[in-house]
């Protein structure tokens, strides 16, 4: 059972501390879900938006909404420019994203905002992550971010560690604090092992305690392509609000019914909520 | 809908009627379901212990004339991808599966008419006398139904020479969903009807054998119906006792004639937990990885499940219309610990055999389920001519010098 105190704080959108997250961590996992689907309904009401994620190579012919994305870094500053200014060119209006904040950060390409401030005028409109595992110094490295006028477009988590996900969730608070155009978390790790991925378990308390952690970021984000259909759907009744990567690619071998958009949609009114796709940041 | 008044009902051990079961399962709140299923599971299950068996599950042929049109599985006769898997091949894969701590095989196959009652009996006979402690929880009521139409035989006498020849308990599937609009439907009316299905199951807990029982949902079917279904098997267990277990998964689309889409995450945690709520008579619910994947199995631990069902090994007929999950034993086990359970190894009886085998034994990882197969693998098993075909294409078959069956 949820401890009526923590729950009570947490419907009151205050800032629940470490020992009471880790006390909800522990709580039986339906009880948990019930509060952040409560939660959920209360901050952000009965939505649910996803966004149909277009590789730089499909853009140009695909006339779906939704946003050009680069998925790789490129070894070399000017090839990520290169990169970007093509993406751009084929954009057609559509928000262009891409690359990890710790992954540039790791190229070490020189002062950081100068790096991001290029990529910006290259065309790219944000960041695809800031992974909170990886960056050593996240509240500088947000920082020339915001110096270079270039978004994130979310929070995330790289590597499944239940046993710093308080810790990260403190740290993601505090960033959403100074940064508050932070709308976003991906709380669910871009990582798994195939011999020991994360469990049901795990994913659906870590997508829990992000909505019941983090009152001043609307949008929990669950990761379609990843995740899959089933654990995405069960994650959306645990608080999440918000489904990444959704294809645009549309097997037609397969019948209208079975496209990626009907399948998002469907699974979204089944659990409950209203499907809107959304062309921009969550 | 007054749900205080349902789990007072639910919790004082109350039946729910068709009519009740309807409004639930249609308009109560998930979470709502989950906690009542949750609770009925506790009731039954207070020791906190989830099972799983450490079995293999083959399937023999996959030639058929059933035709079910939502099966991906099935070779149409002469088609040049059916096979019958040889004794030796079966022998093998038991051996296999004794080495990872198994001792059950899940024998269920095709209605392939070119088989008739005496390959079962020597198969069954072969593997007892190769293997005596060797459990063969074989052939589904549709199957056992076949080799009566194709013997001429009743299906008492069928089950009866089958346990003879060692069969020690009858899967609960081909049961789909036992209403027959829905049958006709699906092109499975004519391999057994509703009450061909339960009477062959009768006839088993008669004979003294245990079942499981399943639904498959997601095709059709009404809500009314998938209740109904669970109805028919609630009143079959009242009269008999002879099911083990209840078993749901969701329709499988992919590659199959019928097509459409696959039913939601959340439809299969409110199908079992309204499952566990009828099923009043039912002590145990397995959770569906090899159709949900291992993490909604491992949530259905939360809505009334108590068991994760098999390790499998092998798993032909889910993979061939799209399903490719994959758990061994120590991710079962790892997965119900996760969830605060104690894992346990348990027989087709449900009698706990013991701790997680891979605890006591080296036992190699497995991130993949083998297939009945080899890709390309057509041979045919030499001893398939001393068993008269029925078919024009098996004559021809059994005509032709054999060759030779895989080492």
């Amino acid at each position: 059972m949820i401890n009526i105190a923590i729950a009570d704080r947490a419907r009151a959108n205050e800032a629940l501390t470490a020992a009471e997250l880790d006390e909800l961590a522990s709580a039986d996992i339906l009880s948990l879900g019930m509060l952040a689907d409560e939660v959920r309904r209360a901050r952000v009401g009965d939505a649910v938006t996803f966004v149909r994620v277009i590789d730089p190579t499909e853009a140009a012919g695909a006339t779906v909404p939704g946003e050009i994305r680069l998925a790789v870094l490129p070894a070399t500053l000017v090839e990520a420019i290169t990169a970007v200014e093509q993406a751009s060119a084929t954009a057609g209006g559509r928000r262009l994203s891409g690359f990890s904040l710790a992954a540039i950060i790791d190229r070490n390409w020189g002062d950081l905002a100068e790096v991001l401030g290029q990529l910006k005028r290259a065309g790219l409109d944000a960041l695809t992550e800031a992974p909170l595992d990886l960056l050593t110094e996240a509240e500088a490295a947000l920082q020339a971010c915001q110096n270079a006028g270039l978004a994130v477009q979310c929070l995330s988590v790289q590597k499944p560690d239940a046993g710093v996900r308080t810790d990260m969730l403190m740290r993601a608070r505090a960033l959403a604090a100074k940064f508050p155009w932070l709308t976003t978390i991906a709380p669910l790790s871009r990582e798994q092992s195939v011999a020991v991925p994360t469990t049901g378990y795990d994913d659906v308390r870590a997508v829990a305690l992000a909505r019941l952690a983090l009152p001043s970021l609307p949008t929990v984000q669950v990761d379609w392509a990843q995740y899959g259909p089933k654990l995405a759907q069960v994650a959306l009744t645990f608080g999440a609000n918000d489904l990444d990567r959704v294809s645009i690619t549309d097997d037609e071998s397969l019948g209208r019914r079975r496209t990626s958009l009907e399948d998002v949609t469907r699974n979204i009114t089944a659990a409950g909520f209203q499907p809107r796709e959304r062309s921009s940041q969550a | 809908m007054d749900l205080k008044a349902f789990e007072q009902r639910i919790e004082s051990g109350g039946r729910l009627s068709a009519d009740e079961a309807l409004q639930l399962y249609r308009h109560a709140p998930t979470y709502w379901l989950g906690r009542m299923a949750d609770g009925v599971r506790r009731r039954k299950h207070p020791d906190g212990l989830v099972t799983y068996i450490i079995d293999r599950n083959v399937n023999y042929t996959n030639v058929c004339v059933a035709r079910c049109n939502f099966c991906a599985f099935y070779r149409e006769v002469g088609h040049g991808e059916g096979y019958v898997l040889g004794f030796d091949e079966i022998y093998r894969k038991i051996a296999e599966t004794r080495a990872l701590g198994g001792e059950q095989l899940l024998l269920q196959g095709g209605h392939n008419p070119d088989l008739p009652l005496a390959w079962y009996e020597d198969l069954f006979r072969g593997v007892k006398q190769r293997f005596p402690d060797f459990k063969l929880h074989a052939l589904s009521p549709p199957e056992v139904l076949h080799i009566s139409r194709t013997s001429k035989l009743p299906v008492p006498e069928v089950i009866s020479r089958l346990i003879a020849a060692g069969l020690d308990s009858v899967p609960g599937g081909g049961a789909e969903i036992l209403v027959d609009r829905v049958r006709k439907l699906l092109n499975c009316y004519a391999k057994a009807s509703a009450d061909e299905w339960l009477d062959v199951m009768r006839h088993a807990h008669q004979a003294g054998l245990r079942t499981t029982a399943t639904m498959m949902y997601g095709t059709v079917e009404t809500d009314e119906e998938r209740l109904q279904h669970m109805l028919r098997l609630r009143d079959l267990q009242d009269e008999t006792g002879g099911f083990t277990a209840f078993i749901t998964w969701s329709y499988q689309p992919e590659h199959t004639e019928r097509g459409g889409v696959e039913a939601t995450g959340i439809d299969y945690l409110r199908t079992l937990a309204i499952a566990r709520l009828v099923l009043d008579n039912f002590d145990n619910l397995q959770a569906s990885w090899v159709t949900q994947g291992g993490k909604v199995g491992q949530l259905s631990l939360a809505f009334g499940a108590n068991d994760m069902g098999s390790v499998m090994i092998e798993e032909n007929v889910v993979r061939a219309a799209g399903a490719v999950y994959c758990m061994d034993e120590v991710e079962i086990v790892r997965n119900a610990e996760d969830a605060g359970f104690v894992a346990k190894r348990r027989n087709m009886h449900y009698e706990i055999l013991g701790d997680p085998f891979f605890r006591e034994h080296q036992v190699p990882r497995t991130l993949e389920l083998s297939t009945a197969r080899e890709a390309g693998d057509t041979s045919v098993p030499a001893e398939l001519v001393n068993y008269p075909a029925r078919t024009a294409a098996g004559k021809r078959q059994r005509s032709q010098p054999p060759a030779s069956p895989v080492a």
